[in-house]
């Protein structure tokens, strides 16, 4: 922590560069908003729930948009909390269109542009058929990638277009709007045309990216070794190969790896719990109803509720 | 023998039938071979016609001295007939020829005096010879064969014309016979009753069993009482109610299915008798009372008296008709402006849709909205529906023209159903409803109206209709999952309809399953139609329980509060805003937010706000962030200010503290003059 390049840096960068001010602002507009209920245990207090809160990366939750973009840690606290919310659907097996999972995206955050998600479903899907469904898996990864290299994906897909038109890659570089990606995608299958860009060449422009901009780049070396692998590559093919690359997920350190990625034990704990105590809830409720299998359920249920705790019902009936 | 019905009515005693003929029949080629002699007992009893038909039978061999020849002439020539003197001075005026197997007429001599001729039962095809009868009052051809009425110019004097069971296929050659009184054509094929307009004296017309198809061209028959038109195949009647003295018609057993094709008889002041059994119209419910009520003159309905608690029963049914058909007039007219208005808001929404669409396409190409303004005025008439008018009524279009206005929106109420069509209907909440209406109202439909605005009346609904437990959702623009957390304020909710159209959420695989997560605490029986079972709850709760978890659990206690807080803000603030708020609803809301949070804290901060609200709340915040920048940068400067001033402390203080020493030392070097220094400096001081 007391490093000697720590000291080195001037206030202002090291400040930057931690995003300690973006916290700090936040952390005033949060007193600000709710004062009247936070002047009643103390502002301590809630300086400490606050910060904890931003370890722990609950701090992203519901929150507008422009503030889980703001920091590298809020996008991927985002993407954990995304995943651990919604991991049971994906181990319900649901495939899902790209606007059923945007939906899902707007439930944690009312206001996500459409427009992230469209793009992360062009990975997965490959620029095609964009209504078709997606597993949870694969729209996470691509997800991932999508939102938090945001800006470098857009300055790649900018690179892109240029190699593809023969430009020399090694002009200042300005991102523009993606949706122009789209029109201007050549057509495939000309007869001699290779697809894609070459490989090096593509390489060598994103080196020099990641090196002139401050935003975070995915670590060069796995980009090495992705672009090593083939002769030439499409836009979409090389996002895919990266979205789906293991180091990138670690890198990140958001989500488990592919094969964990169903498995968080203490949630299902928490679950289960959750589920028996809406069964109790249900059945006085179903008895009354007179529905068809009420008396067999009902018999089941009161076997199994010795078997855990009870729960404290809440509910009366009426 | 006479049919006896025309008794009376030629006031002759015509049916004492030639009782003892002597009849001579002489062709005029033969001489001699075809003298026929018919001789007849005298004091035969009164039914010689049958003891003729005996006679002839027995091959008119001879019979108490009677012989009768017949012989039949090969040559188209008539046959003469004499009678005897005797014969002729005895009954001067009649002449019977009943079934003689005539089968032309045959010539009557010297007989100029007949007023009676019976030509019954014979072959007859052709009435001939008979222009010198022109004393001839009754002549009776009935069952013959005879294919035209002709032959008839001359006998001006004729009242009784009986051509029944002929051949005849058309009316005519009558038009000397202005005298006629009666006139049976029935068993004939006429098909068109015609040339009988100048018989201004008849009184009996008999067409029974004829091919008539209707009935028409009677004017002229200023005496006719008695019209049968039994077993004919007639399907409308005319012109009856220029028939002044008709008292009876008989119309049994023909086509008529409506009281409408014999309209005409309604207006008849002269009929008192009628018959329509038979008919198609006899086996109608409506057929007595209609008859009855539209013909108040009649005392004899299908050979029955019309007795006086029949016609009143008429007369109260006919009411009863009448009130009916205006009623349901009414219900078609509200049904039509109905319809009519839904198409309005329909089309309002429209281009609501498309305009919004263009507004987020940004797309300049769609022109469709101009031509189309018309329609957006309000109060517009029925001109903007052509195509709707085509396929209503006459009457209703015309009546409909009267409306002035279409409104953009509908409110309607039907049992215990309350639809809503377009956002003006929203305001309809804010009237007076009587308590028994509200509390009838279970199910609540909204259909043409954005879910935003839905969810600002929702706080509303709850009060103004506390038994409403079903909610129905068309055409509402629900997109996103969120919007059902909105629907969680209500109090109760057992069924929820959301119809696909319009509602692009539906399409989502996991709606269903949402909206029982987020409304579990309403143990919601039927979405859709389809019951909710067990494992559809549970399925749900796995699917979102973390997610609640997360919601409650996760969050900072100052967050959970907040947002908490922020719900219960805002269902106050609408409640404020309604009118007549009473302080005892303001008690029971915060009785029931309160529970709501007992029960469901872990979804409670699951919440839906508008996107009107949230670009709002965005705006503010953005405001505040200014505010809080600000701040922290200003704090920043002072810290980095502070933290310079104190690194650059650091770098000099070495520096600083050695000079202080180095000058401490150099003042103490000398003692003598640091002494004298030091004393100088107190006596400064002083």
């Amino acid at each position: 922590m007391l490093s000697p390049e720590r000291l080195a840096q001037p206030d202002y960068e090291y400040l930057a560069q931690r995003h300690v001010l973006t916290y700090m602002e936040d952390a005033v507009y949060q007193l600000l908003e709710n004062r009247e209920d936070i002047s009643q245990y103390g502002i301590a207090r809630f300086f400490t729930e606050y910060f904890n809160s931003v370890c722990q990366g609950t701090h992203i939750l519901f929150r507008e948009f422009s503030f889980i973009q703001a920091t590298p840690h809020n996008r991927a606290s985002f993407l954990r909390a995304f995943w651990r919310c919604f991991r049971t659907v994906g181990k319900n097996g649901d495939l899902l269109t790209m606007r059923e999972y945007h939906c899902l995206l707007q439930l944690l955050c009312p206001d996500f542009p459409l427009e992230l998600t469209q793009k992360a479903a062009r990975i997965v899907l490959m620029d095609d058929a964009m209504d078709c469904l997606m597993s949870f898996s694969d729209f996470l990864f691509a997800f991932q990638i999508q939102f938090y290299y945001s800006e470098f994906l857009d300055s790649v897909a900018a690179i892109y277009q240029d190699l593809l038109l023969g430009k020399n890659p090694n002009t200042v570089i300005v991102p523009t709007s993606s949706s122009g990606l789209h029109r201007q995608r050549p057509a495939l299958g000309e007869a001699g045309v290779p697809e894609g860009v070459e490989a090096s060449l593509f390489y060598q422009c994103l080196e020099n990216l990641c090196d002139r901009h401050k935003y975070s780049c995915p670590p060069l070396a796995l980009v090495k070794e992705i672009l090593s692998g083939v002769q030439r590559l499409t836009f979409y093919g090389f996002l895919g190969t990266l979205s789906k690359h293991p180091g990138i997920n670690q890198a990140l350190g958001a989500l488990p790896d592919k094969g964990d990625l169903m498995q968080d034990p203490a949630m299902d704990e928490e679950l289960e719990r959750l589920v028996v105590r809406s069964r109790l809830h249900r059945t006085p409720r179903q008895h009354r109803a007179k529905e068809p299998g009420a008396a067999g359920t009902q018999r089941r249920d009161k076997l199994e509720a010795p078997e855990r705790a009870p729960e404290p019902s809440r509910w009366q009936p009426e | 023998m006479i049919p006896g019905k025309y008794r009376s009515v030629s006031g002759r005693s015509a049916n004492n039938v030639n009782c003892g003929l002597h009849l001579v029949i002489q062709t005029s080629s033969l001489p001699e071979k075809n003298k026929v002699e018919f001789k007849f007992n005298r004091d035969s009893p009164s039914f010689p016609g049958r003891l003729l038909q005996h006679d002839l039978e027995r091959n008119y061999s001879s019979r108490q001295g009677d012989h009768i020849n017949l012989v039949s002439s090969s040559m188209p020539s008539f046959p003469i007939l004499q009678r005897s003197s005797e014969e002729k001075i005895l009954y001067s005026d009649r002449l019977t020829l009943e079934r003689q197997k005539l089968t032309v007429c045959p010539i009557i001599d010297g007989e100029e005096h007949l007023r009676l001729l019976n030509f019954q039962h014979n072959f007859i095809t052709r009435i001939q010879n008979i222009s010198n009868l022109q004393r001839l009052i009754f002549l009776d051809l009935y069952d013959n064969q005879i294919e035209e009425i002709s032959g008839l110019s001359t006998l001006r004097s004729l009242r009784v014309l009986l051509l029944g069971k002929n051949r005849i296929k058309k009316i005519s050659n009558l038009e000397n016979l202005i005298n006629l009184d009666v006139l049976d054509l029935h068993g004939n094929q006429i098909t068109k009753i015609e040339n009988v307009n100048h018989l201004c004296d008849l009184r009996v017309l008999n067409l029974a069993r004829n091919l008539l198809s209707h009935v028409d061209n009677l004017n002229g028959l200023d005496s006719l009482t008695e019209l049968n038109l039994r077993h004919n195949q007639i399907t409308f009647v005319r012109d009856v109610d220029n028939l002044p003295s008709l008292q009876r018609l008989f119309l049994s057993f023909n086509n008529i299915s409506s009281f409408d094709s014999v309209s005409c008889l309604a207006d008849s002041t002269s009929l008192s008798d009628i018959t329509f059994d038979g008919n198609p119209i006899a086996q109608e419910s409506w057929y007595k009372h209609t008859v009855l009520q539209n013909m108040t003159q009649l005392r004899q309905l299908d050979m029955k008296r019309v007795t006086e608690e029949e016609r009143r029963m008429a007369s109260v049914v006919a009411k009863k008709e009448e009130e009916k058909k205006r009623e349901s007039q009414k219900q078609s007219l509200l049904k039509e402006k109905k319809r009519l208005t839904i198409n309005n808001v329909a089309r309002h929404w429209d281009l609501q849709q498309r305009v919004a669409n263009n507004a987020t396409n940004q797309d300049r190409k769609d022109s469709a909205s101009p031509p189309q303004d018309p329609c957006q005025t309000e109060g517009s008439t029925t001109s903007p529906f052509p195509e709707d008018t085509g396929a209503v009524d006459s009457g209703i279009t015309s009546a409909l023209q009267g409306l002035s206005v279409i409104d953009t929106h509908l409110v309607e109420v039907d049992g215990d159903t309350l639809s809503l069509y377009g956002s003006g209907a929203l305001e309809s909440l804010d009237r007076n409803w009587s308590v028994q209406t509200a509390g009838m109202i279970t199910t609540v439909s909204f259909t043409f109206i954005e879910f935003d605005e839905i969810v600002q009346v929702l706080p509303k609904l709850k009060i103004k209709f506390p038994n409403s437990l079903h909610l129905k959702f068309k055409e509402t623009n629900l997109v996103m999952l969120q919007q059902f957390n909105a629907l969680a304020q209500l109090r109760r909710m057992d069924q929820l309809t959301v119809d696909p159209q319009g509602n692009p959420v539906v399409n989502f695989t996991l709606w269903k399953y949402y909206v029982l997560f987020r409304l579990s605490h309403f143990s919601m029986q039927k979405i859709n139609g389809t019951e909710v079972t067990q494992n559809d709850m549970i399925m749900a709760e796995r699917l979102f329980g973390i997610l609640a978890h997360v919601a409650s659990s996760e969050l900072p206690q100052y967050r959970l509060i907040s947002i908490l807080g922020d719900a219960r803000k805002k269902q106050f603030r609408y409640l404020l805003e309604t009118k007549g708020k009473k302080p005892g609803i303001v008690n029971e809301e915060n009785n029931d937010s309160k529970r709501l949070v007992g029960e469901n804290t872990n979804r409670a901060t699951l919440n839906y706000t508008t996107r009107e609200f949230y670009n709002e709340k965005l705006e503010d915040i953005k405001e505040k962030k200014k505010f809080c920048k600000m701040y922290i940068e200003d704090l920043m400067k002072e810290a980095t200010e502070v933290n310079m001033k104190n690194e650059a402390l650091q770098k000099l203080w070495p520096q600083m503290f050695i000079e202080l020493v180095r000058d401490a030392v150099i003042e103490i070097r000398n003692k003598n003059s640091y002494m004298k220094l030091c004393l100088q400096q107190i006596t400064d001081q002083k």
